[in-house]
């Protein structure tokens, strides 16, 4: 099986931020949390549904869905249950990590508020094998605080797909910790059948950063239409979490040692973007999926190699981290990094890796095999003249 | 009105059946797994139901 072509890291370098990223010196205890923040206030579920209404809140695992829906949705059932999911199976994300390591009181402080808006009694922390520095922050911060309420650490496997939302609920129900077929949304029927709300740990941070600061203070920054604030991961020798302003030029977040170079956007399931392309726009989560390129997690690479190197390389690991449960994954994805290694190596046409494509896209429990395709139809799209070079044996680099 | 064939994709080892009773909606990939074509057209429901009964993963379900 290919290792990742990106290590996982879990000490990122995290540079401090407007928002969640304030004020790092204090250190990451319980009682500097306080120092900076105050008590967390509690909040019926009405007053949470309108103040995150009021800075449209979304999902910061990828999807980007209306945190303020999925809330009043899980609300809608008995006997709800809160997630958070610190397990990045993305090698190229170390956002929750760096969150974990810097801000775990920010991450349980929105959990908590919620779950208590919610009426819920139970708290899932979900933490990832291969980044043991997430787990070991996150027990010492659960350890420090006295919430009343039945907190239960999770550790999810090293896997790409473990951190998916039904691999999840596998998981902290004691199966194998791997996608399932979601007949209905986690916030319907989720964990034991139970409605759950299951976020990601910088949801979590947003969520909490909104109720202890305050609508207008929160609003403060970003633009009107998406305020507030993002983390991303800028992937490399020193994986970076940096935090910035929505509506934030580009240029002026990328590192200057990746210009004129082409950026992966969103990570390994995401879309390629050419320098002068991505530097012409701005941190946005709507203009980026406008543009057909999903900000997704908020992780950006910049491999040293040509992208159609790097995109066989990615494919040939995203083939082997397949839970090998669905029959067209667990084929076609090895099929599909084959296909491509030959475009690689100019022995190959790329029609096959079309057909693969779209033999695989949308036949699977998870969304594997569609972040795959999305990943290798962006190369196909962005760079036709370099992989006509390929083709030809005349890559440049 | 109109359904949905889904299949669970975790519990299909592509014995092929469902491509047996419906193959007007139902092809096989080059591994044998099903391509499913489109909407459960009224006329296709009855076929459609037992493709679901058949199915020896019981990995099919009808969507409305």
């Amino acid at each position: 099986m290919s290792a990742s072509p990106v290590a996982a890291s879990d000490h990122p370098l995290v540079r401090s931020g407007p928002a969640l990223l304030e004020g790092l010196d204090g250190g990451r205890g319980l009682t500097a949390h306080r120092r900076q923040y105050g008590e967390l206030p509690r909040l019926g579920l009405d007053d949470l549904l309108a103040t995150l209404a009021r800075v449209r809140l979304r999902g910061r695992g990828g999807a980007a869905f209306p945190f303020e829906t999925k809330l009043r949705t899980a609300a809608a059932g008995r006997r709800p249950v809160v997630v958070v999911n610190l397990s990045e199976g993305e090698p190229a994300s170390a956002k929750d990590c760096g969150l974990a390591t810097t801000r775990p009181h920010l991450v349980l402080d929105g959990a908590v508020v919620t779950a208590r808006a919610l009426g819920a009694r139970e708290l899932h922390v979900v933490v990832p094998r291969d980044r043991p520095g997430v787990g070991a922050a996150m027990r010492v911060a659960v350890g420090e605080r006295d919430d009343r309420m039945r907190t239960v650490v999770h550790t999810a496997d090293s896997r790409f797909v473990a951190g998916q939302a039904r691999a999840v609920l596998e998981l902290m129900a004691g199966r194998p910790n791997l996608p399932v077929t979601a007949w209905s949304p986690e916030a319907v029927a989720g964990h034991r059948g139970r409605p759950t709300l299951l976020s990601n740990a910088e949801t979590w941070a947003q969520v909490g950063r909104l109720v202890l600061s305050g609508v207008r203070s929160y609003a403060a920054l970003g633009t009107a239409e998406e305020p507030g604030t993002t983390l991303l991961t800028l992937s490399g020798p020193e994986p970076t979490v940096v935090e910035v302003e929505l509506g934030t030029p580009w240029r002026d977040v990328l590192p200057a040692t990746w210009a004129d170079r082409p950026v992966l956007v969103g990570g390994f399931h995401g879309s390629w973007v050419r320098w002068e392309d991505l530097t012409a726009g701005r941190v946005s989560v709507d203009a980026m999926r406008a543009a057909g390129t999903p900000l997704g997690a908020g992780a950006l690479v910049c491999p040293a190699d040509c992208p159609v190197t790097f995109t066989a390389r990615v494919v040939d690991y995203l083939a082997g981290q397949s839970a090998r449960r669905c029959g067209p994954c667990l084929n076609g994805l090895p099929a599909l990094a084959t296909a491509l290694r030959a475009v690689s190596d100019g022995t190959g046409p790329t029609d096959r890796v079309e057909s693969l494509a779209a033999l695989v896209v949308g036949r699977g429990a998870c969304a594997h095999p569609d972040g795959t395709v999305r990943l290798v139809r962006s190369l196909l799209a962005t760079f036709p003249a370099e992989i006509a070079a390929h083709g030809a044996s005349r890559c440049a680099s | 009105m109109t359904a949905r064939l889904r299949v669970d994709w975790p519990s299909c080892r592509a014995r092929g059946l469902c491509h047996e009773v419906l193959p007007e909606l139902v092809d096989l990939d080059e591994w044998g797994y099903p391509v499913v074509g489109g909407e459960v057209t009224p006329d296709l429901l009855d076929d459609a139901r037992a493709a679901v009964r058949m199915c020896p993963r019981l990995a099919l379900r009808l969507e409305p």
